[in-house]
């Protein structure tokens, strides 16, 4: 009787499940396919936007959003769940550091508080998990000198850069967040309905110092082998991590100020990378 | 009732005056003049070996407001005439402006006397005295000014007396009065008296050897001058426009001015 | 009684040099006129290459550094890193600014290079939060008066060490010769890239 332990609240059964949260995870695991593949240089997320129907408008949803200028993020499970907790990550990447700091969090520390707001919901009276599993990818600038690193791609020896993610180092760094509010570096991984499957292509094709070129390249292919319908720019979503778009910051001429990182692809961008794919 | 309250909000139309004008004329009101402010400005005094250096600026301010960029705080004492030629004694007040010209008046006037009673002109000292009991003379309703009286001794050499409001006085090497005197003051003491300074490699606690301090010579004075006033105008809004330099010597005394940032 | 500000009394200044920077502060610590103490140092380290120097009310002063050991091992733990001496005068900052309404009575000064940068970085804070970011020195306490002019008069761009030290020290200690509220001696933090030097004055004990 799974059921006793199903009422409203996240309770113990007596083998020590919290079954409400592997039930969330049924959610995650039921939701469309979602990736996200760390390069040298970024980071490419990318997920199918399914419509329901062909009347619906394609542009007014989107699944991939910017949380800090250099941190974005995508999701596998309930949308409603995910656009609650976009806002809380936008909601306290400011009031629990750039309003302390006056800079933005390091993507660690906005993963460690997502994090926490998931597992609160695992814990706190009248509220049930939420129903989403995170891929969160941003760029650290890092405190460290930067250096370069050797790494062997295919018998061959080649130089990439020392910025391989993290606080001290910077550079790119990619998070998985579960419901129970556990979360996982990854170098790639895939969430949602063909998880496993994106995983083992992604094993197969993921190589040491990739470029984010390749990594877009990559996640298409492995989108292109779960996807159930056609694949345009009106059903493929990609957001990046890449080089800073001064472009992007709205203004120009003010010495030091650097455009954000992340971004969401528009759908001709993403119909040029299908084209050549 | 409300209306015995000055000010209070009343019923009805109200002014932007406290009191309605027309039946208020019966009513008692309270009147009040406080007979001193305060103009801003800084003076300072060196005295060498042979000569003293007085320097002020010539902003005059009130509150906020800059009256002028340019009136005098230095006076020339005794002396011939209404130039004051052949005087050898140099007052600066700061205060209030009207306090300190009302005291140089005075203070000139007894000079002058004395010449003409005596036949010989006042010496530094004896006028240093007379200013303090000058000052002291009005101890219930002081001159709001901080005086210093620069010239040179019986001796030839400089001589400077700094005063405070009611007379009590002294003789010094410098001297800073007025709104930034705070600024400067501890400057002279460090670049004219040598204080906190000692001989490098003299040894360490009680062996250390104080630097002694030696009259300096006028170019290096009047650079100090320079130096201290720039430093003050960057950091006090009362001070600034002009600077009023009078050198006093055996030759008489030199009066130079020089600009000051005027913002 | 007067201001908190100067209840106990007390100095602290702060000067940028060439690939350097320097802060210091009296000792004194007095309730009015009567001096209680002549070994109560204002500066604070926070690591190995940031510093905080507090005047004011002596209370607030005790607090105000304890608040900010407290946020700084807090951020160590958090982000496994050092705090930068930038995003510490942001920190200070906010955490005043939190006390708008009934401030700590402290005027904080921040020095320090930026380990990232190699850049020095000095700042002066009011007490509800606001930043002076200066290229050249701060100065506060009850002797500020008198350190702004010293400071104006013997500060000079791309000091060395050495002459940073010398010119640090000669502007405290005639400061304070000229307020009775500080003095008794005084410490003196120089800071390079991977060097502090902390020297102790003694200075005129009255």
């Amino acid at each position: 009787m799974a059921d006793r332990y199903s009422f409203s609240l996240t309770t113990f059964s007596p083998s020590g499940k919290l079954v409400q949260i592997e039930y969330a995870l049924n959610a995650v695991n039921n939701g469309v396919t979602a990736l996200g593949i760390k390069a040298t240089n970024g980071i490419v997320l990318a997920t199918e936007k399914k419509s329901s129907s062909p009347l619906i408008e394609p542009h007014s949803s989107s699944k991939v959003a910017l949380i800090t200028p250099n941190i974005g993020m995508v999701y596998s499970g309930m949308g409603p769940d995910y656009r609650v907790l976009v806002d809380r990550a936008r909601k306290v990447s400011h009031t629990g550091y750039k309003r302390v700091y006056n800079e933005y969090p390091p993507t660690r520390i906005l993963v460690q508080d997502v994090a926490q707001v998931m597992q609160a919901a695992t814990q706190s009276g009248g509220v049930r998990p939420y129903g989403v599993s995170l891929l969160i990818a941003g760029w650290d600038d890092g405190i460290l000198p930067e250096e370069e690193l050797e790494v062997e791609v295919e018998g061959e020896k080649k130089k990439i850069s020392g910025k391989t993610g993290g606080i001290l180092k910077g550079g790119p760094s990619l998070y998985q967040v579960d419901p129970s509010g556990s979360y996982f570096p990854w170098k790639a991984t895939a969430i949602g309905k063909s998880a496993t499957s994106a995983k083992t292509f992604l094993e197969k094709r993921y190589t040491e110092g990739l470029e984010l070129e390749d990594a877009i390249h990559i996640a298409l292919l492995t989108l292109k082998e779960t996807i159930e319908g056609e694949m345009n720019g009106d059903t493929v979503e990609i957001g990046i991590v890449g080089p800073p778009e001064d472009g992007l910051l709205g203004y120009e001429g003010v010495e030091g100020a650097k455009g954000p990182r992340f971004r969401v692809l528009s759908p001709q961008e993403v119909e040029d990378y299908l084209t050549s794919l | 009732m409300a209306s015995i309250l000055p000010g209070a909000p009343q019923e009805g139309i109200g002014y932007s005056f406290s009191q309605a004008a027309p039946n208020a004329a019966s009513e008692p009101r309270q009147h009040s003049f406080y007979p001193y402010s305060d103009n801003g400005g800084t003076s300072l005094g060196i005295s060498g070996t042979d000569f003293t250096i007085m320097a002020a600026d010539t902003r005059n301010v009130s509150g906020y407001s800059i009256n002028t960029r340019y009136s005098p705080r230095l006076y020339l004492i005794g002396g011939e005439g209404p130039e004051n030629k052949g005087a050898r004694i140099v007052l600066s007040v700061v205060g209030f402006t009207a306090d300190g010209s009302a005291l140089k008046e005075r203070l000139d006037n007894i000079v002058k006397m004395y010449k003409y009673h005596h036949g010989k002109p006042m010496s530094v000292s004896a006028c240093a005295q007379r200013l303090s009991h000058l000052l002291y003379s009005k101890r219930f309703f002081p001159f709001y000014v901080s005086a210093i009286l620069g010239g040179l001794d019986e001796e030839g050499k400089g001589a400077l007396y700094s005063y405070d409001y009611v007379g009590s006085y002294e003789r010094e090497q410098c001297r800073s009065a007025g709104a930034a005197s705070s600024l400067i003051m501890p400057f002279l003491d460090n670049q004219v008296n040598f204080k906190n300074q000692y001989q490098p490699g003299s040894g360490t606690g009680h062996n250390l050897q104080a630097v002694v301090a030696e009259p300096l010579p006028r170019e290096r004075v009047t650079q100090l001058v320079r130096d201290a006033f720039t430093s003050a105008v960057e950091r006090h809004i009362e001070v600034g426009d002009g600077l009023q330099m009078m050198i006093i010597t055996k030759d008489g005394v030199q009066e130079k001015y020089v600009e000051l940032k005027k913002d | 009684m007067g201001s908190p500000f100067s209840m106990n009394g007390g100095a602290c200044v702060a000067m940028v040099g060439k690939d350097c920077v320097g802060i210091a502060c009296d000792l004194r610590l007095g309730m009015q006129a009567l001096t209680v103490s002549n070994n109560f140092p204002k500066i604070f380290g926070i690591n190995d290459s940031v510093y905080l120097g507090l005047t004011g009310l002596a209370t607030d002063v005790a607090t105000v550094s304890d608040l900010f050991r407290f946020k700084v091992n807090m951020y160590r733990l958090r982000e496994e890193r050092n705090i930068s001496p930038d995003t510490f005068a942001n920190l200070v900052s906010t955490s005043l600014y939190e006390r708008r309404f009934g401030p700590y009575f402290v005027s904080p000064v921040v020095a320090g290079i930026n380990q990232t940068s190699g850049k020095p970085f000095i700042c002066g804070f009011d007490s509800i939060g606001c930043i002076d970011f200066a290229k050249d020195f701060i100065v506060s306490g009850t002797a500020s008066d008198q350190l702004f002019g010293m400071c104006e008069g013997l500060y000079e761009p791309d000091l060395g060490p050495d002459e940073l030290f010398e010119t640090l020290s000669q502007a405290l200690l005639s400061a304070v010769d000229r307020d009775a509220l500080s003095g008794w001696g005084a410490h003196v933090y120089i800071i390079e890239k991977d060097k502090v030097t902390k020297r102790l004055l003694k200075g005129r004990q009255d």
